[in-house]
């Protein structure tokens, strides 16, 4: 890894004294760097802290927040809370699976362009069911809509 | 003083300063069940074993709720016991329960708890477990993630005790294991193979990699001659198995049956304990009068060995070159039966041996030192395959040359011991007054971590003994951060030094007492008391290894660096 990175990761470390007690906090802050926690940076942070590396690893598998793998380019977030699964977000969800091949144990495309992942409730209930796709909120998704989503999603590429 | 009292079942029951009613209980000879509590462990609370039943009708757990005065509690009302055995369902649920050829059969707390418990039936299906994280990759532990109930001992044991964390809990909810970071193997990580995880384990999941298949095979091979030692510790961890008192020592015995299940030679360890103390003293006036860095470290324990290169890898110059009392009698066996088709066997009580034994460093002249480790769990379980009546078993003695021994060697199975025979070898003089002092300097006890100060001559010595590598990395920092000074520590991986060593019956902090006992009552019992009178080191030095005694008694790891 390059010396830059760890300058950041280090910024990060110093900001909350690397405090264990704040390690969930330092977690999310070099997760927005690399939008998943690679396990060199982990092992890093795990020294920085005095934490062992099985403990660290057990925190970032404890949360679904954290990802210990690459996401893609487009983080599509689908809604399975009560309000979406009432309005079919399941449908959405297969629809979305369907068209790009991923299914819930492999969660990102081979190219690297989208990455599936399952929450629980985007607090939009009104707008169910709901995708996010990064920071954009998609309302009133259908089936078919989610088929049409991927397909934009691949001409921008 | 007990000057509270609480009632279990109606019967009153005095306490002082126990920390929860589950100790109460235990103190006051009520057996209340549990599967995640270690007296030696933080509470973890999550096992529900050890529900009881409150005044007011509610379950709480024993091992949480701190006893008060005049505090009722009930331990097997309807309530209690029908919480146990959906508790034990529960977990049986997600158990691969191959319970007749698990290693732990007979020893495991789930299965005696569902027997105990009348668990009848399994309620729920019973095909939740992977069998796919099993890890045979270490030379001394097996873990086997099918049969964890997620207790935690092994990681509270890992981490609060050794200060390690080799393995933790991954993932969450149904999914949650226990293992390692970053799905590596045991042997990826910071483990080194002290097996205190297995000590603590109630089922399965961790267990001591079992050899007995290999030690038959070699037993039962006319061709081959097989030598066996035993450590100073193994000769106390064996009695409670066999019926007899476990502050009991079974030298006599152990011989015996070692010849019995068709050892052709048998070696006390204890020799080269005497040894090692003859090398490690001697070494260390070399380092004083060198004015090289102190303290000099012990080098007995493999598992701190492995520590200090992982951990502490800077101070592995200061650490003895000394081979380990095992090592050292593999090389006089080597030596003694130069040309004969012999294999190495050494009964040990100890998990991290069994890596010891394969590290590259333990060969000379072309040969390995040690050929196989068996624990003293091992032996005793092959002593039962034998079917030998063992408590009624005639004594012998230990093979000549090479079976005289003092009670120097004995007490290096305990915390302490191996220093205590440093200071009588360093005061030569083996008067019972001189030795009534050593024993009250501040060298014997259980203790995590004991300093004193010991004269020798115009030289005062500052010493310290850790067991326990939590201990071991506390007393690293005093030392590294100017707090404290000393000229020599001694470290055992586990806490109270081999007695309690992860190839031992596991035991509680009693029982360990009574081993504790034995060892000193062992050497009470011996004529020689400081290695220097072994009349046995003559032949060692002037016969079997004639001007070798250096290069073959000594083992330079990588780390120890160039200097010596």
């Amino acid at each position: 890894m390059e010396q830059k990175d760890y300058q950041q990761i280090d910024e990060i470390l110093d900001k909350y004294d690397r405090d264990k007690a704040r390690i969930i906090t330092i977690m999310q802050e070099v997760q927005n760097i690399y939008r998943y926690l690679p396990q060199d940076v982990l092992s890093y942070i795990a020294k920085a802290v005095d934490m062992s590396e099985s403990k660290l690893y057990g925190v970032a598998t404890f949360y679904s927040n954290f990802a210990l793998t690459g996401k893609g380019k487009y983080v599509l977030k689908v809604c399975r809370g009560t309000a979406c699964h009432v309005r079919k977000s399941g449908n959405v969800l297969r629809a979305l699976y369907e068209a790009t091949g991923l299914n819930e144990e492999k969660t990102t495309t081979d190219d690297g362009l989208i990455s599936i992942e399952i929450v629980s409730c985007l607090g939009a209930c009104a707008l169910s069911p709901v995708v996010m796709v990064n920071d954009t909120v998609h309302a009133a998704m259908t089936a078919d809509k989610a088929k049409d989503l991927v397909d934009e999603l691949r001409a921008e590429g | 003083m007990a000057d509270k009292k609480m009632f279990i079942d109606g019967v009153e029951c005095p306490f002082t300063n126990e920390r929860n009613v589950l100790e109460v209980a235990k103190n006051n000879g009520i057996d209340i069940p549990s599967l995640c509590y270690c007296e030696n462990l933080s509470i973890y609370g999550g096992c529900r074993m050890c529900i009881v039943e409150n005044e007011r009708g509610g379950l709480d757990a024993a091992c949480s709720m701190k006893p008060r005065d005049g505090m009722q509690i009930f331990t097997y009302t309807e309530k209690v016991l029908k919480s146990r055995r959906t508790t034990l369902q529960l977990l049986l649920s997600s158990h691969r329960a191959d319970c007749v050829t698990c290693d732990m059969s007979g020893k495991c707390k789930l299965q005696e708890y569902a027997h105990r418990y009348n668990v009848d039936s399994t309620r729920f299906p019973t095909n939740t477990y992977n069998t796919e994280r099993v890890d045979v990759s270490s030379p001394c532990i097996t873990r086997d993630p099918s049969k964890c109930i997620l207790c935690g001992l092994c990681v509270r044991m890992c981490d609060e005790v050794q200060n390690i964390g080799a393995i933790d809990f991954t993932q969450r909810g149904k999914k949650a294991y226990v293992a390692p970071g970053f799905g590596k193997m045991l042997s990826e990580t910071n483990c080194v193979g002290c097996g205190q995880c297995a000590a603590v384990c109630p089922t399965g999941a961790i267990t001591v990699v079992n050899q007995i298949e290999k030690f038959w095979s070699m037993l039962h091979d006319k061709n081959k001659k097989v030598v066996v030692q035993y450590a100073p510790s193994v000769r106390v961890g064996m009695a409670e198995e066999f019926g007899m008192p476990a502050d009991t020592a079974v030298t006599g015995k152990l011989v015996t049956a070692l010849k019995m299940l068709g050892a052709d030679v048998v070696y006390d360890t204890n020799l080269t304990a005497d040894l090692t103390i003859m090398e490690e003293s001697a070494e260390f006036f070399e380092k004083v009068k060198n004015g090289d860095k102190l303290p000099m470290f012990t080098s007995c324990c493999p598992g701190w060995i492995q520590h200090v290169e992982h951990k502490h890898p800077h101070l592995m110059p200061q650490v003895s070159t000394a081979g380990s009392p095992m090592e050292m009698f593999g090389a006089l066996i080597r030596q003694q039966f130069k040309d004969e088709d012999v294999y190495s066997v050494a009964i040990m009580p100890c998990s991290a041996k069994k890596f010891e034994a394969q590290r590259p460093e333990l060969e000379k002249d072309g040969k390995r030192l040690i050929d196989l480790v068996i624990t003293t769990q091992e032996l005793n379980r092959m002593i039962k395959e034998a079917g030998l009546n063992f408590a009624a078993l005639p004594e012998s003695e230990p093979d000549s040359p090479l079976g005289k021994y003092t009670g120097a060697g004995v007490i290096f199975g305990v915390t302490g011991g191996v220093t205590e025979a440093v200071i009588r070898r360093v005061l030569d003089d083996a008067s019972p007054g001189t030795l009534q002092t050593i024993a009250e300097c501040g060298v014997r006890g259980l203790e995590g971590i004991k300093a004193f100060e010991v004269s020798a001559g115009d030289l005062k010595l500052r010493i310290a003994v850790a067991n326990g590598l939590g201990n071991a990395d506390k007393l690293i920092a005093k030392v590294e951060s100017g707090e404290e000074y000393f000229d020599f520590i001694e470290v055992m991986a586990c806490p109270n030094g081999c007695i309690g060593g992860g190839g031992q019956p596991p035991a509680s902090n009693a029982r360990k007492r009574e081993r504790f006992n034995a060892i000193f009552k062992e050497d009470d019992r011996l004529e020689l008391k400081i290695p220097q009178q072994n009349p046995d080191l003559q032949y060692v030095y002037d016969e079997l290894m004639k001007g070798r005694a250096h290069e073959l008694l000594h083992i330079h790891y990588p780390l120890h660096g160039d200097h010596h």
